[in-house]
């Protein structure tokens, strides 16, 4: 073991005063420094386009112009009762919005606007609902807590009326606290995020009552169902505790930088693996230098062990600093909150601290980056040529993405999911609920078929005992020439 | 007595069909000087990987020290340094930390390092990188490096190879002072007759994957001999003059006389020549005495097969 260490530490000192270690080093930061600068470039553009539009001014106008319209038609005698109503209540919509200074068409999430269109609907509807004076009023009022009430209200006479079941009325009512509590629609240009996690909120809601999967329309599994009710407790964490979605929270740059460095970032070293790796033993035998190894004495195994673990202490070293390095660049460089994970465990919502978040993304995504070195350094050992073993894996590293969709596509057997590059997505099975804008290249299978993270943990296991024993046989028994 | 520290036993080794190594045996002891001879392409390198079991051999077995190299590689391998076909180290990295490298793995302090560097002549240099050595400078950090561990037994294949005259003779007298000062057992192949003649106590010579012949070397200091080449116009009367006075026999081959004398004899020998009116067109010393021995060996070999 000891000779095992001493040949680790001297093949560190002789890969660090490498040349080549230091220039990919350098192109692995060159791949943070460029993700920061591609992300500050979006934020320009976007904050460039932003004081092009300007807010709309003249939609007083433009009410006014249709009021008018709307007069004119009404003063020809040519129309029938019921459109007469209709326009009579649109007419009323827009004076009542120019009193209340609200513009109808702004945000359909704002909560003035979703009145004005209410207090339409009952007109249209049912006119002599005591509703439409309530509603009037609150509008008039600018009181954002009395429309919930009135919201309420209503939501309790549709189940008196029979229209709802007791569940609905419940979740309606969970949601308008939510909406009373947070103020969610009480400002007119707010974020929008709150509101798409009430939607997912009301969409998975519906799923749980009527036990089909909405976005699927497949019904639900109590393994899925669980899952549901997860999300939705998610959800409301995130609306109490003000975590945005990174795809929908506005203006959050650090989220989307810390989306794109690691993709990046990890490819990056996974070149850097392999090269390092696919030069492992082959250019030490086309150089002689394979012969300093030989002479010392040391069975060969342990020259490859060694060997081997330099690599893999390569590839976690300069993980964690990158990890780091990333953490500390969202810091300076973005503002706004850092992604966090949330997922559920005995009911109760967990949270994953940034910067630990962080550093789990990129050791889960260097898994497979792992198991391409592993390749790289194999293909050293049969094939004694760098060339063969560099190129191959980095090409089944890029490629194997894009070959497994298209073959994934074409077999629909089950024996698929034994195939190894399937089942390289050991990142989203361990962070199921982890937002993905992305995935760079195809190199995590993002066309894996549904495996749990241990079964494809024991198939690439299985995977990286049958490439030790290959390039331990194969290096013990040949001729060193 | 001095203990055997490399003993080769009946090696044999095919490369497919090809015998290229045949029953070969042959003891090295402490402090000697083991010269390897044979053409290219004779098996002196096999033999030479086989011993450091870079290569596996077929049969017969190989000992370092007491210890087999291939029950125990580890043990063995102790107690060998060894140079095979160049000394490749990495290039992009100092000479004297290619000698880090070796000294952690050998438990070698620092100060050894330094020792060796100065015994190679190497320490102004040892802080440049080894890829902007000559070639005689990276064979001498290949010796540094090899004599780190303090072996007993060193191993070197065609240390000479792209040497100038004084490297060869620096190489030589390194050698000879760690064995015969030291007591290493030296054991050098090469294809290079004078070398050998100069450098080694005993010399094999290897052909075709045999050993044809054992010679020792013995380095007569207190009487030195010379062999000469003596082109004389008469010959017969020459010869006669040789054997009467001198008591030599001289061989005669086209015109030409070889004979072999004391080195103090030589200038009685030329006078005598010469007032006897022979005609002594020119006198050359032959120092490729080895020669006649891989000559003479090789061939018989080569018609025997």
């Amino acid at each position: 073991m000891r000779k095992i260490m001493k040949l680790f530490i001297d093949e560190n000192i002789k890969t660090w005063k490498k040349l080549s270690t230091k220039i990919l080093i350098i192109v692995i930061l060159l791949a943070l420094v460029g993700t920061i600068c591609l992300v500050q470039f979006i934020k320009y553009m976007n904050e460039r386009n932003e004081t092009n539009t300007l807010p709309y001014e003249d939609w007083r106008d433009d009410i006014q112009s249709n009021i008018e319209g709307i007069e004119t038609t009404l003063a020809s005698e040519d129309i029938d009762e019921q459109t007469r109503t209709n326009l009579t209540n649109e007419l009323e919509r827009y004076q009542l919005a120019l009193e209340v200074d609200t513009n109808p068409y702004s945000s359909f999430f704002y909560w003035k606007v979703k009145v004005l269109n209410k207090i339409l609907e009952l007109r249209n509807g049912e006119p002599e609902s005591e509703f439409i004076s309530k509603l009037t009023q609150v509008l008039k009022e600018n009181d954002f807590s009395g429309y919930i009430q009135i919201e309420k209200e209503m939501a309790k006479k549709s189940l008196d009326n029979g229209e709802i079941t007791e569940n609905e009325y419940e979740d309606q009512i969970v949601i308008l606290d939510l909406r009373e509590e947070y103020r969610i629609g009480e400002i007119e240009d707010e974020d929008t995020w709150r509101e798409v996690l009430i939607l997912e909120i009301e969409e998975k809601q519906r799923s749980l009552r009527t036990g089909i999967d909405l976005t699927t329309g497949k019904i639900l599994t109590a393994e899925k169902k669980q899952e549901t009710e997860d999300d939705i407790k998610m959800s409301i964490y995130q609306i109490e505790n003000n975590k945005p979605n990174m795809n929908f929270a506005n203006n959050n740059y650090r989220m989307l930088f810390e989306a794109l460095a690691p993709g990046f970032v990890v490819v990056m070293i996974a070149i850097m693996a392999i090269v390092m790796a696919g030069g492992q033993i082959s250019t030490e035998i086309s150089s002689g230098s394979i012969k300093f190894w030989a002479l010392t004495p040391n069975k060969r195994w342990k020259i490859l062990t060694a060997k081997i673990l330099s690599v893999l202490f390569y590839i976690v070293v300069i993980t964690f600093i990158m990890a780091v390095l990333t953490i500390v660049s969202a810091n300076l460089f973005f503002e706004g909150n850092g992604t966090e994970y949330l997922y559920v465990e005995n009911g109760e919502v967990q949270v994953i601290g940034n910067a630990l978040y962080m550093i789990e993304t990129y050791f889960a995504k260097i898994i497979p980056v792992i198991l391409f070195a592993l390749l790289a350094i194999m293909l050293s050992v049969i094939t004694r040529n760098t060339a063969v073993a560099v190129s191959f894996s980095v090409a089944t590293y890029i490629g194997n993405g894009i070959l497994m969709a298209i073959l994934n596509s074409f077999i629909k057997k089950d024996w698929i999911r034994f195939i190894p590059f399937n089942n390289l997505n050991i990142y989203s099975k361990i962070f199921p609920n982890a937002e993905n804008i992305m995935d760079i290249f195809g190199t995590t299978g993002t066309f894996a078929t549904n495996t749990s993270l241990l079964f494809s943990l024991a198939v690439l296991g299985v995977c990286t005992i049958l490439m030790l024993v290959t390039m331990y046989d194969s290096f013990n028994h040949r001729d060193i020439i | 007595m001095a203990n055997t520290v490399l003993e080769i036993k009946n090696l044999s080794k095919s490369f497919g069909k090809r015998k290229v190594i045949d029953d070969i045996s042959l003891e090295v002891k402490e402090g000697e000087i083991y010269g390897f001879l044979g053409p290219n392409g004779s098996g002196k390198t096999t033999t030479i990987k086989m011993i450091l079991r870079m290569i596996d051999n077929d049969a017969g077995e190989i000992k370092v020290n007491g210890y087999d190299t291939k029950k125990q590689f580890e043990k063995a391998m102790e107690y060998i340094g060894a140079i095979v076909e160049n000394p490749d180290m990495y290039r992009y990295m100092t000479g004297r930390d290619n000698l880090k490298l070796h000294a952690r793995i050998r438990n070698v302090d620092e100060k050894r390092i330094d020792e060796m560097l100065e015994l190679v002549e190497l320490k102004d240099r040892a802080d440049d990188k080894v890829g902007k050595y000559s070639l005689g400078m990276k064979q001498r950090l290949g010796l540094a490096l090899t004599l780190l561990h303090k072996p007993k037994v060193l191993i070197l294949d065609e240390p000479t190879n792209g040497l100038d005259p004084a490297g060869i003779k620096k190489l030589r007298d390194i050698l000879k002072e760690i064995a015969h000062k030291e007591g290493v057992a030296v054991f050098v192949s090469s294809h290079i007759l004078s070398e050998m003649e100069l450098m080694c106590d005993k010399v094999a010579v290897l052909d075709n994957g045999k050993i044809v012949k054992t010679e020792e070397i013995h380095q007569k200091e207190e009487e030195p001999t010379e062999t000469i080449e003596l082109r004389v116009q008469d010959t017969p009367k020459a010869i006669e003059i040789l054997k009467e006075k001198f008591e030599i026999e001289a061989k005669k081959q086209n015109n030409v006389l070889e004979i072999t004398l004391a080195t103090e004899q030589v200038p009685s020998v030329v006078k005598e020549l010469a007032n006897a009116d022979a005609g002594i067109k020119a006198v050359i010393p032959k120092e490729h005495s080895l020669e006649d021995i891989f000559f003479n060996a090789t061939k018989g070999g080569n018609e025997n097969a």
